[in-house]
């Protein structure tokens, strides 16, 4: 308690208590409050909107926007729930496989590949979908043109489908099932395994009657999860679903604000529906794995015994293999192969190399100007978020002032709104409030820093909890004052945890497509929807050279990432 | 000057709703060890952080030096770092950011020492601790046993006059554990430090502590020297906590007279009056001898089960006043089934006050 608040001068003695406790949490939560949730009501009132769509405010109310929902876009939903179920399925089976591979067998190369199965989420849906829209698409796809280059003659590959937007969001979204279903994997004691099987139960009877229903609740967390996601997932539906006009409630949502006159309501009560089910889910997902009962978690690591598979693993290691090359280098090679070439093809007799779309991509001044302005906001989001974040994170996890609860909801709040939802609110909002903020980089750096929150604060939070408390009291029992023990113990301490922040939120902006499309203005361009617009008006060639050139900005992030973070852990040694 | 160096006089302290030390009172003299005992959540390490600073107590008063640490009613607390006290605490709190000399040195240069001066004292005081050797190695490559003694050399390199221990054993493996204990009893009185000390080991409270508080629930059960604590346990709670006894339950027929159940009466010792008559007396398992000896209370019995544990032997012997446990040192051991007459000093059958 040595570091909550302060409520005794230098001096000594103890001043009344109400003071600047009570302030600073009103403070916290009022700015917190106005960035996250004041956008949140304007989306309900307008989604209530059912005259004049661009009254500001507006002045005739009604539900029309929601039953049109169940009526007009019945198709969309169905869509949105074909897709969502398949892409989830998809995701479980490539994720439940991964995490039993990884960590129950002994399969080659084990740690080398578990840090590949990282890639694909460095890797962004957005550029995996254009990708598989090069290797699969109708006619010119890639595997399209080798099936016709050996003799057949209709497409076999066509990506434009309910399935092909499930399979590219699944293959994205399969780490992130991986991740959790092999933590819980991970935090069951083989003990209890080992039990079965000296009370005489065979292998195959262990892992049905002990493994499986261990393990069973972490798969359904992970799957409502999942599935939860795939709801709010927009960049795939976006890239493959229009060009075959299969639209999903996200895409269905940004259709009808590029209409004219844009549908505001429509897209609103869209919006907070998608919200209002995800966050439903969401919420449901935390109370199970919160609930004790659940799976075995009991919060230490245990000491994994694999399975000895014999010939077997080199069987296991190709499956993480081919994940990995479906995942990432198929893709990357493929946007790699377009990029260099004039007409993409992969025949290779065929091809004219040229550097050319590279060249045209950074000559075009509206490209170089979205990809300066997306580096600039992720530098200044970053800095100024992770100064904001930690103060927040210490307030939350460190302090002693009440209602650090509520400002915990709020910050983590942003997770449970699909991105483009967010943005959508956050245009309204400002399209309201006014003050001169719509369309300008200002704003784009505001919706960063709010949808980011989450990001940064759950980043820093595991390394501030990781600090034990007695580090930070015991410099103070040594006659330190409270900014001397932050100088010399507390932030060096943090230094890792901060840096690693920085750059997670660095990508994350450099990255963003859902909150962005809408807030971006013809003069606050961004590269991401800047790519979208790329691959709707001009060649595959163009759009994959930028694709590509973002994706290397984002590893340029990273490899300064690890390498920084190196010099942090040798410094610590 | 006095020699009272810390007073402690009716400290509450809350967690919200909970009551973690409800009005505890006790003095430390000077260059006394004083340890708090007991289970955990009993109080004693909130105690000892009110003592620090780093709890924020919601009554009552604390002197150190007879300088008002805190005081309810002057509505006064000193910051922490004010208070000139140091402190090991239970994960040690070796920061991993610093080279050993680093770590101890800090306490020295917060006070900005000179160099010369910080030098000296760091390495006098890794001397103590025999750590100089490693003093420019890296704090995180550190085993738990030099972790320890890192912390020792760190709260004592800056001549403080009080030092607070939080469990600074119970880290460590039984071995290394009996060993520390030697040693920071012997630097303990070479420095004439003043020492409060929290345990839950039984065990290490009675081996290096000059006065024991025993500590339940939050408040006090009984304060006295080791030996005072051991063969005269107030309450039920101190004789079943420290060491080992047999209760055996009965009636307090007045002055040094009891009546067991099974209606055996025993000559007993009531240096603490019993709140009722129901009470129970005290038997440490170490007192009891298996033949008889005259003046002693005598009980006839049949040895039930032997546990041979190498250092002694543990018998359970029913007898006239229930079932005994009773350790003798391993020699002449008797049969499963023998019989034996169960003798004990009226000095060590303590009444107990229930």
């Amino acid at each position: 308690m040595s570091d909550g608040p302060k409520a005794f001068g230098v001096a000594g003695v103890l001043r009344p208590r109400i003071n600047w406790q009570v302030l600073t949490t009103l403070a916290v939560l009022l700015i917190v409050g106005f960035l996250v949730v004041l956008p949140m009501v304007f989306l309900v009132e307008e989604s209530l909107n059912v005259g004049d769509p661009m009254a500001f405010p507006p002045v005739e109310f009604g539900i029309a926007n929601y039953i049109s929902i169940f009526s007009e876009d019945i198709r969309t939903v169905w869509n949105t729930l074909v897709i969502a179920v398949m892409a989830t399925v998809m995701a479980i089976l490539i994720g439940f496989t991964l995490a039993w591979i990884l960590t129950r067998t002994n399969v080659p190369g084990r740690e080398k590949l578990e840090r590949l199965m990282e890639l694909p989420y460095y890797m962004t849906p957005l550029v995996g979908a254009l990708a598989w829209a090069v290797i699969a698409g109708p006619k010119s796809g890639f595997i399209n043109q080798i099936w016709k280059s050996i003799g057949g003659t209709n497409d076999i590959a066509d990506i434009y489908t309910h399935f092909g937007i499930a399979w590219v969001m699944a293959l994205f979204e399969g780490t992130v099932a991986f991740v959790m279903i092999s933590a819980s994997m991970k935090s069951m004691d083989p003990a209890l395994e080992e039990s079965a099987r000296v009370m005489g139960a065979s292998k195959f009877r262990t892992m049905l009657t002990v493994t499986l229903p261990l393990v069973m609740p972490g798969v359904m967390g992970a799957s409502l999860f999942v599935f939860a996601e795939m709801l709010g997932s927009f960049a795939a539906a976006l890239v493959l679903g229009i060009p075959g006009r299969i639209y999903v409630i996200t895409t269905a949502i940004w259709d009808s604000t590029l209409a004219y006159p844009p549908d505001y309501g429509r897209a609103s009560a869209m919006g907070l529906s998608l919200f209002i089910v995800m966050f439903v889910m969401l919420t449901l997902y935390r109370r199970m794995i919160r609930r004790g009962t659940f799976t075995t978690i009991s919060g230490k690591a245990f000491r994994p015994r694999p399975m000895d598979m014999g010939r077997m693993a080199w069987v296991l290691f190709s499956v993480c293999a081919l994940y990995v090359a479906l995942a990432v280098v198929f893709p990357i090679a493929a946007l790699l192969m377009t990029s260099l070439q004039r007409f993409a093809t992969v025949i290779l007799s065929q091809a004219q190399w040229t550097f050319a779309n590279y060249e045209l991509a950074l000559s075009l001044g509206p490209v170089r100007t979205a990809l300066f302005n997306s580096v600039m906001l992720g530098l200044s989001v970053a800095t100024v978020g992770v100064v904001i974040m930690a103060l927040l994170v210490w307030i939350i996890y460190r302090s002693q002032l009440r209602g650090r609860g509520a400002i915990e909801y709020l910050v983590m709040f942003p997770q449970a709104v699909p991105r483009l939802v967010f943005g959508l609110a956050l245009l309204w909002a400002w399209l309201n409030i006014g003050l001169g903020l719509y369309g300008t980089l200002w704003l784009l750096g505001l919706a960063y820093f709010t949808v980011m929150l989450p990001l940064g604060v759950r980043t820093l939070a595991g390394v501030v909890l990781q600090i034990d408390k007695s580090l930070e009291e015991c410099a103070r029992v040594c006659g330190a004052s409270w900014a001397y023990q932050m100088r010399t113990v507390t932030l060096p301490l943090l230094k890792p945890g901060i840096l690693a922040a920085w750059l997670l939120i660095f990508m994350a902006c450099v990255r963003e497509l859902g909150a962005s499309a809408f807030l971006m203005g013809p003069h606050s361009k961004v590269i991401a929807p800047s790519i979208v617009n790329a691959f709707a008006t001009s060649g595959t060639e163009l759009t994959a050279a930028m694709a590509l050139i973002q994706t290397f900005t984002v590893i340029l992030a990273l490899v300064i990432l690890f390498r920084v973070a190196r010099g942090m852990t040798k410094e610590l040694q | 000057m006095s020699v009272t160096r810390i007073e402690v006089k009716d400290l509450v302290v809350r967690y919200g709703d909970q009551v973690a030390v409800n009005g505890v009172s006790f003095t430390v003299d000077r260059g006394e060890h004083l340890t708090l005992l007991g289970p955990s959540g009993c109080g004693k390490t909130t105690t000892l952080r009110a003592i620090a600073g780093l709890e924020q107590p919601s009554g009552g008063r604390i002197s150190i030096d007879g300088q008002t640490m805190y005081d309810s009613t002057e509505r006064r607390s000193v910051q922490t770092e004010q208070r000139g006290v140091s402190m090991v605490f239970q994960s040690y709190a070796i920061w991993p950011h610093m080279s050993v000399f680093d770590n101890v040195a800090y306490g020295l240069r917060v006070r900005k020492q000179s160099q010369a001066d910080i030098k000296t004292n760091v390495e006098r005081a890794l001397d103590l601790v025999q750590m100089r050797h490693l003093a420019d190695r890296g704090a995180s490559k550190l085993s738990g046993g030099q972790q320890q003694r890192v912390a020792l050399a760190r709260a004592i390199a800056f001549s403080p006059t009080v030092v607070l221990f939080d469990e600074p054993l119970s880290n460590l493996d039984a071995k290394l554990r009996a060993e520390m204990r030697v040693e920071l009893r012997e630097l303990q009185r070479r420095l004439g430090i003043t020492a409060v000390y929290v345990t839950h080991d039984q065990e290490e409270a009675l081996a290096i502590s000059d006065r024991v508080i025993v500590m339940n629930v939050g408040v006090i059960e009984q304060i006295g020297t080791p030996e005072e604590i051991y063969n005269r346990p107030r309450s039920r709670f101190v004789a079943d906590f420290v060491g080992s006894a047999n209760l055996i339950k009965g009636k307090w027929t007045g002055d040094d007279l009891f009546l067991a159940e099974g209606g055996v009466t025993l000559k007993v010792v009531a240096s603490h009056k019993p709140h009722g008559k129901e009470t129970e007396v005290a038997v440490r398992t170490a007192y009891i001898e298996l033949e008889p000896r005259a003046g002693d209370n005598q009980v006839p019995g049949k040895v039930r089960q032997r546990l041979f544990h190498g250092d002694f032997v543990q018998y359970v012997i029913d007898s006239a006043v229930g079932p005994l446990i009773v350790r003798r040192p391993p020699i002449n051991l008797l049969e499963e089934g023998a019989p034996v007459t169960v003798s004990f000093s009226p000095e060590h059958c303590v009444l107990l006050e229930g």
